[in-house]
């Protein structure tokens, strides 16, 4: 998934840092050759039948590696997703989100995504993305997930333990909590966007490789730690990725802990995460800026015998910021800032078919009047990137389950999301300088998303 | 579920001998099966990877249509552990409950991964709900 120009504009004034939404959602589902290669419904690994909130058995097959099968003759690990959309802002935009857009009332053929998803070989597997943009009219790789994964013992008892490859921190995780795979799981990208998000929320997204070793043990204690590295621009330029976030000094550590707890009718998990990253935004040796994420994280699950199924995820995540790079370049009035976010979720589905979730979301940072600069529909008249806001969406996955027409070969998600800012970038009126209200950007969100 | 205490009144009427052989059936009463919590428990706990379907259809594990009475190791089409293949029993309840208590203590080796169902009245509920699907 591409950002929107207004983002892109604004993540090179900042110097790489991630600007997406607070609530920016990345699209990835519930991929219909993972059903075809375990002979298992889509409601069996995702929570509501259509991904890509995990359900304990989703999180099992991809920790171990995407390539559990039912035995029979392998299938091919090829899947598609479409999703159209249709968006209207309280307000209209002060100017187009994409050049095929207007400023308000899109509808939209959103993208379209090819997978390489499934089984490569024992216990290996591969969750690999490539996305048609409608809004950007190209196609860029998106999400990598390649993953080898083995149950084994380890010190006396059971353990899955794996390595993988990834090119979006967070994307390897197994929670719904953190950005990558957090709720909305699909939402507009023709709104306005908010001023900041950590690092952790997609600043590196698809410009950087990294590989991680992880260790689920006693089917309860979690722990990986990896590093990435950031792709050249000439690799980027070859597949279709635009180079935002600079180039990472040296490599940037990744690393996540989690006690979990399956007990087949409910789960729950607590947990942990760090990303560092010190990033040169026109990858010119010399200053840099450097972020330190740190999240605490948790999820409950009430599955019972999946005719009602209740999930809540929850998580915080702090991010100090040395603005060296951005500060010498007087794009910053100040080199040190602190970025907090919070982010909580909980949904029902009925009968695996009918799903409510409603979503809080609430980021605040430190005032820079140079890093926050007024600007139409985008900037902060106050310094503040502080928004805050809420997310309704109702939704209807008709298949996905076992019997289900045209199992395992499609499935679609109909919904309807409503997103409300009580304030944006700093201010609940005239936020951006210019006589926007936060409400102006509140947002109605309709969707068809399938799956093949 | 426990069920109520034999009556006083049928004990003297019927003698001592048979009330014996009620009393050791008793644990047996108490743990009357429910197909229909069965089928609850079965949602609960194996649905993700097991078909109940009578048309054949095996997930990450084999369809359990029919199980009651099949020898181990036998669904057509499935690829079981090598240890499941050596099994050779048959799965009457007796043995379903005790692999359902501790799969791996049952088929060592095994490759399913279910570390168990600790209730007794839940492995008679959902033997019961197997036993149906037939």
């Amino acid at each position: 998934m591409n950002p929107a120009p207004a983002s892109a504009r604004l993540r090179r004034l900042f110097g790489g840092i991630a600007l997406l939404a607070a609530c920016l959602p990345l699209p990835g589902l519930a991929l219909p050759s993972f059903a075809r290669q375990t002979g298992e419904d889509c409601a069996a690994c995702h929570v509501g039948a259509f991904g890509p909130q995990l359900t304990p058995h989703g999180q099992r097959f991809k920790l171990e590696g995407y390539a559990e099968s039912n035995g029979d003759a392998p299938a091919v690990p090829l899947s598609g997703m479409v999703v159209a959309s249709y968006t209207h802002t309280s307000a209209d935009l002060s100017e187009a989100p994409g050049p095929h857009d207007g400023t308000n009332n899109n509808f939209s053929m959103q993208e379209a995504s090819l997978f390489l998803g499934g089984r490569l070989a024992e216990n290996l597997g591969a969750f690999v993305q490539a996305t048609y943009s409608d809004i950007d009219r190209k196609a860029a790789l998106d999400n990598v997930d390649v993953r080898y994964g083995k149950s084994t013992s380890l010190f006396g008892s059971e353990a899955t333990v794996g390595l993988g490859v990834n090119n979006n921190p967070g994307i390897q995780d197994l929670w719904n909590t953190l950005p990558a795979w957090g709720f909305p799981y699909t939402g507009t990208e023709l709104g306005p966007e908010s001023a900041a998000a950590p690092l952790l929320a997609g600043a590196l997204e698809h410009q950087v490789i990294g590989a991680s070793a992880y260790g689920l043990w006693q089917d309860r204690w979690y722990t990986e730690l990896g590093a990435y590295r950031s792709l050249s621009r000439g690799l980027l330029s070859d597949l279709g990725i635009g180079d935002e976030a600079g180039r990472i000094s040296g490599l940037a550590p990744y690393w996540r802990v989690a006690y979990n707890r399956d007990l087949h009718s409910q789960a729950f998990s607590v947990g942990l995460v760090g990303l560092t990253a010190r990033l040169q935004p026109d990858r010119e040796p010399g200053q840099s800026n450097r972020y330190n994420d740190i999240g605490l994280d948790a999820t409950y699950q009430y599955l019972g015998t999946r005719r009602h199924v209740f999930s809540v995820n929850a998580s915080f995540i702090h991010e100090h910021q040395t603005l060296d790079a951005a500060y010498a370049a007087d794009e910053a009035a100040a080199a040190g800032h602190s970025l907090d976010t919070l982010h909580l979720d909980a949904s029902w589905y009925y009968d695996r078919t009918w799903g409510l979730t409603v979503g809080l979301f609430d980021t605040r940072g430190s005032r820079d009047t140079t890093l926050y600069a007024p600007e139409a529909d985008v900037g902060s008249r106050t310094g503040k990137p502080d928004t805050r806001g809420s997310v309704l969406q109702a939704d209807w996955t008709p298949f996905g389950k076992e019997g289900s027409w045209d199992s395992p070969w499609a499935n679609v998600r109909l919904g309807l999301q409503y997103t409300a800012y009580s304030k944006f970038n700093g201010a609940r009126h005239d936020y951006d300088g210019f006589g926007r209200s936060a409400n102006d950007n509140n947002t109605l969100f309709a969707f068809v998303w399938t799956a093949f | 579920m426990i069920r109520a205490p034999l009556v006083p009144s049928a004990s003297r009427a019927l003698g001592h001998g048979f009330v014996a052989i009620l009393l050791a059936a008793a644990p047996v009463l108490a743990q009357a099966a429910d197909a229909v919590r069965g089928a609850d428990v079965f949602d609960a706990n194996c649905a993700e990877c097991h078909s109940v379907a009578k048309t054949l259809k095996n997930k990450k594990g084999p369809s359990l249509f029919g199980v009651v009475g099949r020898t181990a190791g036998t669904v057509a089409g499935y690829e079981y552990s090598e240890a499941m293949h050596r099994a050779g029993f048959v799965w009457d309840a007796e043995r379903l409950d005790a692999y359902l208590a501790h799969p791996k203590a049952v088929v060592p080796g095994d490759k399913m991964k279910f570390d168990g169902l600790d209730s007794r009245e839940e492995r008679a509920d959902v033997i019961a709900f197997l036993d149906e699907r037939k």
